[in-house]
This record gives structure tokens, C-alpha cells and sequence, in this order.
């Protein structure tokens, strides 16, 4: 009974593996880079982290209902072009509060795109957000030809300098957790992972399973916009049309080292955030371990992969000895 | 509330296939329905259009006298009617509380899920089934833990929660054992007499004497009459089941000598919806293998390609084997006609002769020899009269028949000394039907052991002269001789008792 009782909150709390996988690379971590742990590196780290966190928090939502968003990355690169054509070092807190309002709907606008060519014209989620990260991409190229930008010094000095002596990070992660723990209480929340674990059971119960996979895409867009802000504010407003284009695949692994299945209907947004953690802590590691600079992206990927493949391969060598 | 549902002449077609010509059935509160019928006969369809699930070509739903038309699940669940499905249903992620209330989620705050209502209101339903159900069935299981038994009361309480007026039971008692079905019969005289109606399908006798007060009967998509329980038995439902004129085929394989060799001998196989299935088979011989869809036909096919874990004896030729993979099979000479050809049996945008040769790959060297290759295909194609354009004409441009031949082919050209058929002429003309009964006789006197499921009963009885007949994944009857008989078949697949009829 107390086996089966640990197996269920295993298969309730998905991301419980990944927190266990992410103290054990911070204990690395903390071998290798002794001052991890101090304020002024954890700010520095996390800070560069918000970004990501935010668009695999969308991924997350997207991937439960049953769907995947290969468009967020240039999404984010179309985003923060948009936002730095309107912003200046001179706008005003009204015209600046305007172009977030904007981008924010600009980039659910891009979700929904998404989301009624998946749902209504019932095309690939794959291919369909494959095509459109090229639209994306292809409009940001449009607004930010050359590399560029800036935003009011004050926004950024804020987002640098950590609130009462805690990362600025840690209220982003509080407030992310804060909305998932209500939604997650919602009929929506109910309706989502149902979509994503069987289309066709949650219809015929009397889902509405198209208006759901929409939604998601929305989610997706709207972190994306979220993403693009929070990029903008750690650079200070200095962007290039392909800031975010690599965000895409990253904001997947993080989804699936976070414990959620790519397959849908399992899974929930804190794992994302811990899977974001994990594929930072795996990168600190192997610039402070001394790998030669070329070997990096080798290595990287390499880590990645068996972690990827971690459980999948578990469950092989498990059934091979069960023969 | 009384509730008084007539379906008045539903026509349904899928494509240019009629599933429902003329569908007719009436019901009211306080009864059970019993819908019965043979396979393809429309049953499911039928329950399908009252639920909403799919929308009827024609016909009339009239609902205490006034038409009706639900174009959703959700528009006939507002009226009070709803079914158990036996699949589909459940989200396997989601735990059985999830699952029961999914889309009619008691809220707080109209937002908010009401989780402790919810627990509450599922243990009082799962509470209906105790003592016939483990400990494991809780409202915080999840449900792919669930074995099928305790999936299907979950369905059942699902169905359960919105209090319908009137309950389809569609084949709701398969995966139930006999306690869980106890209970479930005397649920369902509980709610009759709190005045729901229920319409009951299944494919056992038995319980339709034992629980319903009505039955009708459907053949062809086509409702063919409604007898009171009562007044009625067992022979005259399975008569009203069967054409009156069915027309055997005159190609009737030869009984095969007692002295022909065995080529497969099966004692007490299981695996996949198989439970203790023996039997052998020799060479020459057409074994037929019948009964009702999905009772373990194509397990049991699938078991003997190795395509499926097994338990169990398999001898070939005298000789035990203990195959992990078809490969293992073919080996043995064993080939496996699939009975879904587009799926599983054919690259349906690959060339003919790349199908054809798809099992035989090895036998034209490593570089290919393509003039020997060519030379087989055309004569395989010969043989089985194919009607074709070119060798290299993808196979999704054939017709069924065609396209049938094709799987076949590239099988035969291997020359395989065992044949297993999962239901080879389904969606096959009449006129190509004709030339693979030819065909099956000329392999059966070459001496090759074929095991023939078809969902076809004509062609059962008009082809084999021993058929084994399918229920619940064991073998229900072996039918030889003077009982190879239509309504023989039927009564087996049914679970009917022969020798004993209700006055």
C-alpha cells in the first residue's frame, strides 16, 4: 500500500523527478562554482532565466492540451522588434504602458492564428506553427532590419536591482505559480487536460475540444508577448530580429525534462520552470567544468539528450529485466 | 417525468456504406429495451443517433411525441439521455472523480471546481458497486490504472451522474464478471422502477431473458420486428436475426482426411482478448472461425503470427515455437492476411510490385535481381486475375477487391504452407468474392492449412466444414456436419442455449 501510495504521487506530481534531477546538477553546479549561491549570481542567473520560464510556461499549456508551438522563438524576435519600434529612451509611462498593452495583443492575435488553423482547419500543430515561426520571423526582419534599440535606463536599472534583497526573479516564479494554482481549480483547467489526453473521450463527454486547442495557442502567444517584455527589460532594450528564434527548442526541453509528456494531457507549469532551471544549471556547469568553447554546444546536446531519453530508456531496461 | 421515445424509420450511411436503412425502436419509462442484431446490423449506429454522437441521413427522433433533433452529445444529455459506450469515453490521465463529472463539474463560485463535492458525490456512486469492486476504485484513482472490469462501472457511473431518463447499455457487461453483472441487473430494476428507460445491447441470451421486458431486433440496418420477452424464445429471436433465404456457396471445400498431417496444433492459448483456445488444424484444410466482432478472432490470429505475446502451446508441424516477431512465424511459413488492408497490410502509396515483394525481399539477393522479380510479380498477378495498369501503379489506385489481391499476393509468393485470414473479403465485390473461394479451394488442395475469420456468416458455412465460434475470447462451439447451420451459428455467437427453449 505505502509503494502504491508513493507511486501515485509520483504519477500526480509529475515534475517531483525533475526537482530531484535539478538539485543534483546545482550540487554539481555548486562543485564546480562555488559562489552560485550568493545573491548577486543567483540574481544574475535567474534574472536571464525569466524569459525562457515564461515561454515554456506557454509551451506547457499548449503541449497538456495536446498540441506543440514551434513558433514561440520568433515569436518572441517579432515581439520585442515590435516593442522597441515604439519604445524610445524618451516615451512616456503612458505611451510605454500602450506598446505592452499592444504587444501583448499582438501576440495572442499570432496565437490565435495558431490555434484556429490547428483546431479548425485540423493541420498539424507541428507544421502549422513550423510555417508560421517563417511569417513571424519574416515581419521582425521587416521591423528591425539592423540590430538595435533601447529602452528608458530607470526600467532597466529596476529589473537588474533584486526587491528586498530577493531576486526579482523569485516574484516572477511566485506569480506564475499563483496563476497556474488557480487555473489549475478551474472547469478550463479540467477541459484542458482532457483535450490533451484524449480528443475523443472529452468530446464525446461534451468538451469543446476545438475551442479549447484555440485557447492554448492564445496562452502560448500571450507568454510569448510576456517573454519579449522581460527580454527586452534584461537587455535594455537592445534587440536583433533573431533574438529569440532559439528559444523554441529550448522552451520544449524544458517542457519535457519538467516531466511533461509531449504527447499531452499530463503535466503541469511548474515542472517547465524547474526544466528551465535544469537546462541552465547543465550549461553553468559545462563553462565553469572548463569545456574547451567548441565542445560546448557537443556536450550540451549531449546532456539533453540522455535526459531526454532518461525515462524512456528507464522503462526499456525495466521491462527487458521483467522478461 | 415520463419519457416516451419513438425512432421512426433513421436512415444513416457512412460514405456510399448503408450502416441504418430503416431504423425503428420505441420506448418509454419504466422500461428495458433489449436491441439486438448481428454484426454490422446496425445496433451501434442506431444508439449513436439517439445519444447525438452522430447525426442521421433521414428519419425522425420523436420525443414524447414531438420531433426532436440533437446535433451533439450535450443535446441529448440536456433531455436526460445518455449511453454507456464500451470505449471512448474516459480520458485515461484524469482520475475517475475527474472523468465521472468531467464538463458537469460541481463549481464554487461558478469558477472554481468543487473538489470535495465532487469526491463526495463519486464515492456515493461507486458505492452502488461495492462489494463487487476492489479497493483500488477510489475517486482519486487515476483511471488507466483501472483494469477493464472497473473502466467500465466508472463508464457506467459517468452515465450515471447526470440522472438520465434514458440509459443506452451498449454491450455494458463484455468486460464485467458475473457478480459486477448481478449488480449492475438489479441497479438496472431499480431504475426501472424509479421509471427510466433503458436500451440494453449485448450479444449474450441469456441476459435478455434475463432483464429486459422488450426486444428488437435489427438485420441489415433494418429493424425487423419487437417481440415481448415473455412470449417469445431464444429460437425465434435467432430466426428473426437470420435471412430466411441464405444462398451457400456451391464451392464447398472437401472434408480433409483424417491422415493429412497436422500443421498447427494450439492447446490452451491466451493473450490479448484470447483465453484457452485449442484446436489443430491440417493440411489441406479450411478452418472457419465465426462469431460476433471483436470476441478474439483477430487476437488470436494475431497470437499465431507472433505479432502478439501469447501464452499457451503453439506446435507447427509437430514442432513447439515460441515466436517474439512475425519474422519468427514467417520462418514457419506462416502468412497473415490483416483485416485492415490500408493500415496494416499494404504501402498504400507504394507500386504493386513493391508490395508484392515487401515479405520476399532477400529472395532476389542483395542487388536486387528485378528481371526474376518482374517475372514472379506478373505471374502472381496472372494467377489472381489482378486488374491493373502497370506493375508500377501505386496500390491506393486499386479497388478493394484489387487491392485485397494484393495483400494476398505478396503473401502467396512466398508459399506459405499455414494461411491465416483475418476477414479477407470485407469491402470485396461480389464478383472477386467469387475468385478468392476459387482461389482458397485451390490452396486447401495444394495442400495449404488456411484459418479463415469472416465476419460473413454465408461464407463461413458455404465454404468451411468446421467452424469455430467465438464469445468473450474462447472458443463457444465448434460447429461440424448437420449443425453447420445459419441459425446454429448465430444461437453460438449469441451464448445461446440450445437444447433449451422458453415456451
Amino acid at each position: 500500500m505505502k509503494s502504491l501510495n508513493l507511486q501515485r504521487v509520483f504519477a500526480r506530481n509529475t515534475y517531483l523527478i525533475s526537482f530531484i534531477l535539478l538539485v543534483i546538477v546545482l550540487g554539481i553546479n555548486y562543485i564546480v562554482q562555488n559562489n552560485v549561491f550568493e545573491l548577486r549570481v543567483l540574481n544574475n542567473n535567474l534574472r536571464t532565466l525569466v524569459p525562457l520560464m515564461l515561454l515554456a510556461v506557454g509551451q506547457s499549456i499548449v503541449v497538456i492540451g495536446g498540441g506543440l508551438d514551434l513558433s514561440v522563438g520568433t515569436l518572441v524576435s517579432m515581439l520585442s522588434a515590435l516593442l522597441i519600434t515604439w519604445v524610445t529612451p524618451d516615451s512616456t509611462p503612458d505611451q510605454i504602458l500602450l506598446a505592452v498593452v499592444l504587444v501583448c495583443a499582438a501576440g495572442m492575435l499570432a496565437g490565435l492564428v495558431n490555434g484556429l488553423v490547428v483546431a479548425y482547419l485540423r493541420l498539424q500543430p507541428m507544421i502549422t506553427t513550423y510555417a508560421t515561426s517563417f511569417i513571424f520571423s519574416g515581419i521582425a526582419l521587416l521591423l528591425l532590419p539592423r540590430p538595435g534599440g533601447s529602452i528608458p535606463r530607470d526600467l532597466s536599472t529596476f529589473y537588474r536591482s533584486p526587491l528586498l534583497d530577493i531576486p526579482l526573479a523569485f516574484y516572477a516564479i511566485a506569480l506564475l505559480l499563483l496563476f497556474w494554482s488557480v487555473l489549475r481549480t478551474t472547469r478550463y483547467a479540467q477541459y484542458l487536460y482532457a483535450t490533451g489526453s484524449s480528443g475523443a473521450a472529452a468530446y464525446a463527454t461534451g468538451v469543446p475540444v476545438r475551442v479549447v486547442r484555440v485557447t492554448t495557442y492564445v496562452w502560448s502567444g500571450l507568454f510569448a508577448a510576456l517573454a519579449s517584455l522581460t527580454l527586452m527589460l534584461s537587455t535594455g532594450g537592445a534587440s536583433q530580429a533573431n533574438i529569440g528564434d532559439d528559444m523554441t527548442l529550448d522552451s520544449i526541453v524544458a517542457v519535457v525534462l519538467g516531466g511533461t509528456r509531449l504527447s499531452g494531457g499530463q503535466g503541469g507549469i511548474a515542472g517547465a520552470i524547474i526544466g528551465v532551471m535544469i537546462l541552465r544549471v547543465i550549461r553553468n556547469v559545462i563553462f565553469f567544468a572548463a569545456v574547451p568553447t567548441w565542445s560546448q554546444t557537443l556536450v550540451n546536446a549531449l546532456i539533453i539528450i540522455a535526459a531526454l531519453a532518461g525515462p524512456g530508456l528507464i522503462r526499456l531496461i525495466r521491462r527487458s529485466i521483467g522478461r | 417525468m415520463t419519457l416516451q421515445l419513438s425512432v421512426r424509420s433513421i436512415v444513416k450511411r457512412y460514405g456510399g456504406v448503408v450502416a441504418l436503412r430503416d431504423g425503428n425502436l420505441d420506448i418509454q419509462s419504466g422500461e428495458v429495451v433489449s436491441l439486438i442484431g448481428a454484426n454490422g446490423s446496425g445496433k451501434s449506429t442506431l444508439s449513436k443517433i439517439i445519444t447525438g454522437v452522430v447525426a442521421p441521413n433521414g428519419g425522425q427522433l420523436l420525443l414524447n411525441g414531438h420531433p426532436v433533433h440533437f446535433s451533439n452529445p450535450q443535446a441529448a444529455r440536456g433531455r436526460g439521455i445518455t449511453a454507456v459506450y464500451q470505449e471512448l469515453s474516459l480520458v485515461p490521465d484524469m482520475t475517475v472523480a475527474e472523468n465521472i463529472w468531467l464538463a458537469h463539474e460541481p463549481l464554487r463560485l461558478n469558477f472554481r471546481v468543487n473538489r470535495k463535492a465532487m469526491r463526495k458525490n463519486t464515492e456515493d456512486l461507486i458505492a452502488l458497486f461495492d462489494g463487487t469492486i476492489s479497493e483500488r476504485l477510489q475517486p482519486d484513482t487515476l483511471v488507466t490504472v483501472l483494469p477493464p472490469d472497473e473502466r467500465q462501472i466508472v463508464e457506467i457511473l459517468k452515465a450515471l451522474s447526470i440522472d438520465p431518463q434514458l440509459l443506452i447499455l451498449d454491450e455494458a457487461t463484455a468486460s464485467l464478471d458475473s457478480s459486477q453483472v448481478n449488480r449492475l441487473f438489479s441497479l438496472v430494476k431499480q431504475w426501472q422502477a424509479a421509471g427510466k428507460a433503458i436500451i440494453f445491447i449485448t450479444h449474450r441470451m441469456d441476459e435478455i431473458f434475463r432483464i429486459a421486458d422488450k426486444a428488437t431486433v435489427l438485420r441489415n440496418g433494418q429493424s425487423v420486428g419487437t417481440v415481448d420477452i415473455a412470449s417469445t424464445s431464444e429460437r425465434e429471436i435467432v430466426n428473426m436475426m437470420i435471412e430466411s433465404a441464405a444462398t451457400p456457396d456451391d464451392i464447398k471445400i472437401p472434408v480433409v482426411s483424417e491422415d493429412a498431417p497436422v500443421r498447427l496444433d494450439v492447446q490452451n492459448l491466451g493473450g490479448g482478448r484470447v483465453e484457452d483456445v485449442s484446436f489443430t488444424l491440417r493440411d489441406g484444410e479450411l478452418l472457419g472461425l465465426g462469431g460476433l466482432h471483436g470476441q478474439g478472432q483477430e487476437d488470436l490470429l494475431l497470437a499465431l503470427f507472433g505479432a502478439i505475446p501469447y501464452t499457451g502451446r503453439v506446435k507447427v508441424s509437430g514442432k513447439e515455437v515460441h515466436y517474439r516477431h512475425p519474422r519468427d512465424a514467417m520462418k514457419y511459413d506462416i502468412a497473415f492476411v490483416p483485416g485492415d488492408r490500408g493500415r496494416e497490410g499494404l504501402l498504400l502509396v507504394r507500386s504493386i510490385i513493391e508490395n508484392f515483394q515487401l515479405p520476399s525481399w532477400n529472395k532476389y539477393g542483395m542487388l536486387h535481381n528485378q528481371d526474376a522479380a518482374q517475372r514472379d510479380a506478373h505471374a502472381m498477378a496472372d494467377d489472381l486475375q489482378l486488374v491493373y495498369a502497370g506493375m508500377q501503379t501505386p496500390v491506393n489506385s486499386l479497388s478493394g477487391g484489387n487491392a485485397q489481391k494484393v495483400v494476398l499476393g505478396k503473401w502467396l509468393l512466398r508459399h506459405p504452407k499455414l494461411l491465416l485470414l483475418d476477414d479477407p473479403t470485407k469491402g470485396v465485390d461480389v464478383g472477386t468474392k467469387g475468385e478468392f473461394y476459387a482461389l482458397l479451394k485451390r490452396l486447401t488442395e495444394a495442400g495449404t492449412a488456411i484459418l479463415f475469420y469472416s465476419s460473413d456468416d454465408d461464407e463461413l458455412l458455404g465454404l468451411c466444414n468446421r467452424v469455430l465460434v467465438l464469445q468473450d475470447g474462447r472458443v463457444r462451439d465448434t460447429l461440424t456436419g448437420e449443425r453447420l447451420t445459419h441459425s446454429e451459428l448465430v444461437a453460438a455467437s449469441m451464448g445461446a442455449t440450445n437444447n433449451h427453449e422458453v415456451a
